[in-house]
């Protein structure tokens, strides 16, 4: 969905070009490095100054999906964001944010650092759709910070995987807060390493963990997911794989930390193939091998 | 033109000889039954004929318009127009029937008439009761404008309501459409509603019995047991 609006987006960078900021009413949206030289509280946040990267202050709820979209056009370009995104208090945004690769053949590296901080009471749902060449290198890492009684809905998919990708995701949970981090990965192809963690920092702090890889064409995934509880909060991992290839490898490392004995932490964790009476079944319906493997897979990464 | 002839059928699953050599043919717009004891290869045959792989035909051929397709895979099957309704369909999970239907179907079929709406949002078969199992592969089965249809054990998991919805949908919509229609049946409960012109039995891998009036065999299957039919001097083959 967020694919086909690219054009139209609030941040567009291609390659290491801003092509367009947009402005979008009750929001500040910078490139990063001005928004260290403008907001010096923003220094905080920025180790350093960032080379390049948006930087987006969210001040009021207008309705309107807040949309960035970072591109690699052009042969081995080496991306390096630094972003930042701020949600005031009790503001409501919903952002899609796209990276892609626009060739398959590109050899390019997206390497983004992102801090994303939820003020009391903001809600941040936020999709992250990830499409990439067969040869790139791909390595996010963001943090967010949800204050008191805020929500965050965190939806990470990446139906493209490039050659290699890194992803590591980390979510502070302050008191009352609560988060759905989901992480659908189709590996065709690839390497993956995954390391996700909720840190329930805060009492009666929530924190829900869903991923679901699937391994084709000799990927090889590992996914280390935790949860921690260091206040009495609840949470919950649920962690599948589906392996299609024989020559693929699904590695799952669900880990549930308890420090509190009143947070409540289950967690569930498969890994399974697909089994020859779905196939035959689909088959029976007039569906090729191939096309039934898409539809099990499909469905599987649909939650 | 026969629609389906099968000669000397053999069939092996996981190297166990299951059919010991089948001889059936079916009709354009007839209906027929196959009754038979647990483990007599009813579910086989139906596989068989739908061409699911792990069905091995060792022996014998199958004929569909006169066209040998013992060795087509299942999916060309569908598309000659042989559909198989399956006894236990299995989940698809994150697979709405809606959408599954409007992937497979090749004709637009007004499935509420068929379905609860609710059931058309639900993932295919997950969770579903037998009676919502059926059903939803009896519209499956609509949308694939088959010309022959195997009903496994339809009658299976159905209340004697839904059943009688069921085979007033197979009547009106399959039989007296031409459709040719195989009802494989354990007990029986669908044929008083669809009343077929031949029924066949089958014990330990062969037909061994073919008669016109259905309430015959039932009268002697309940009153004998298959003990009967296997004993019977007058086999079909």
């Amino acid at each position: 969905m967020a694919m086909k609006n690219v054009k139209s987006a609030h941040f567009r960078q291609i390659d290491h070009q801003i092509k367009a900021i947009n402005q979008r009413n009750g929001t500040i949206i910078l490139p990063s490095p001005e928004a260290y030289d403008k907001f010096p509280w923003t220094r905080r946040h920025f180790a350093k100054k960032p080379a390049e990267g948006y930087f987006v202050w969210v001040k009021k709820e207008t309705g309107v999906p807040l949309t960035t979209c970072v591109t690699i056009a052009s042969p081995k370009i080496q991306q390096n964001l630094i972003n930042l995104l701020v949600v005031e208090k009790n503001v409501k945004v919903k952002a899609n944010v796209v990276c892609n690769a626009a060739k398959n053949n590109l050899y390019g590296i997206h390497q983004a650092k992102g801090k994303l901080i939820l003020k009391e009471g903001a809600v941040l749902i936020y999709n992250q759709f990830h499409q990439w060449g067969k040869n790139d290198f791909v390595n996010p890492n963001y943090e967010f910070i949800l204050g008191k009684n805020s929500q965050l809905t965190y939806t990470y998919k990446n139906l493209l995987p490039p050659k290699e990708l890194k992803l590591k995701t980390i979510i502070h949970a302050k008191k009352g807060a609560s988060c759905q981090l989901t992480t659908t990965i189709n590996g065709i192809k690839t390497k993956i390493s995954v390391e996700e963690g909720i840190f329930l920092e805060g009492k009666d702090s929530r924190g829900i963990l869903q991923l679901r890889l699937v391994g084709r064409k000799e990927s090889q995934i590992k996914a280390a997911s935790k949860i921690v509880a260091q206040k009495a909060g609840f949470g919950h991992l649920d962690c599948q794989g589906l392996l299609i290839d024989k020559k693929a490898v699904i590695d799952l490392i669900p880990r549930l930390i308890c420090q509190n004995p009143k947070a409540q932490l289950t967690h569930e964790a498969s890994i399974g193939k697909i089994s020859d009476q779905q196939l035959n079944y689909l088959r029976s319906r007039g569906l090729s091998e191939k096309e039934a493997i898409n539809l099990i897979v499909s469905g599987f990464l649909e939650i | 033109m026969t629609l389906l002839r099968i000669k000397n059928l053999k069939v092996k699953v996981e190297g166990k000889k299951i059919l010991k050599g089948v001889n059936w043919e079916i009709q354009p717009g007839e209906i027929q039954a196959l009754l038979g004891p647990n483990a007599s290869g009813k579910s086989t045959l139906a596989a068989a004929i739908a061409g699911i792989p792990q069905y091995q035909i060792t022996g014998g051929e199958i004929l569909f318009e006169n066209k040998n397709i013992t060795q087509l895979v299942p999916e060309e099957r569908v598309k000659l127009g042989i559909v198989l309704g399956w006894q236990s369909p299995p989940a698809i999970k994150g697979v709405k029937l809606s959408r599954f239907l409007d992937r497979i179907a090749k004709v637009k079929i007004k499935n509420e008439r068929v379905l609860n709406p609710k059931l058309l949002k639900r993932e295919l078969n997950v969770n579903f009761s037998g009676g919502e199992k059926k059903m939803a592969e009896l519209s499956q089965i609509l949308a694939l404008k088959p010309k022959l249809v195997i009903f496994d054990e339809i009658d299976s998991g159905l209340d004697i309501k839904r059943l009688a919805k069921a085979a007033k949908i197979i009547k009106n919509k399959l039989i007296k459409k031409g459709v040719a229609v195989l009802l494989i049946t354990h007990w029986g409960q669908i044929l008083q509603f669809l009343k077929p012109q031949i029924t066949n039995v089958m014990v330990k891998g062969k037909i061994v019995c073919r008669e016109k009036n259905y309430q015959k065999i039932l009268k002697t299957i309940k009153k004998y047991g298959y003990e009967k039919c296997k004993k019977c001097p007058f086999p079909a083959n």
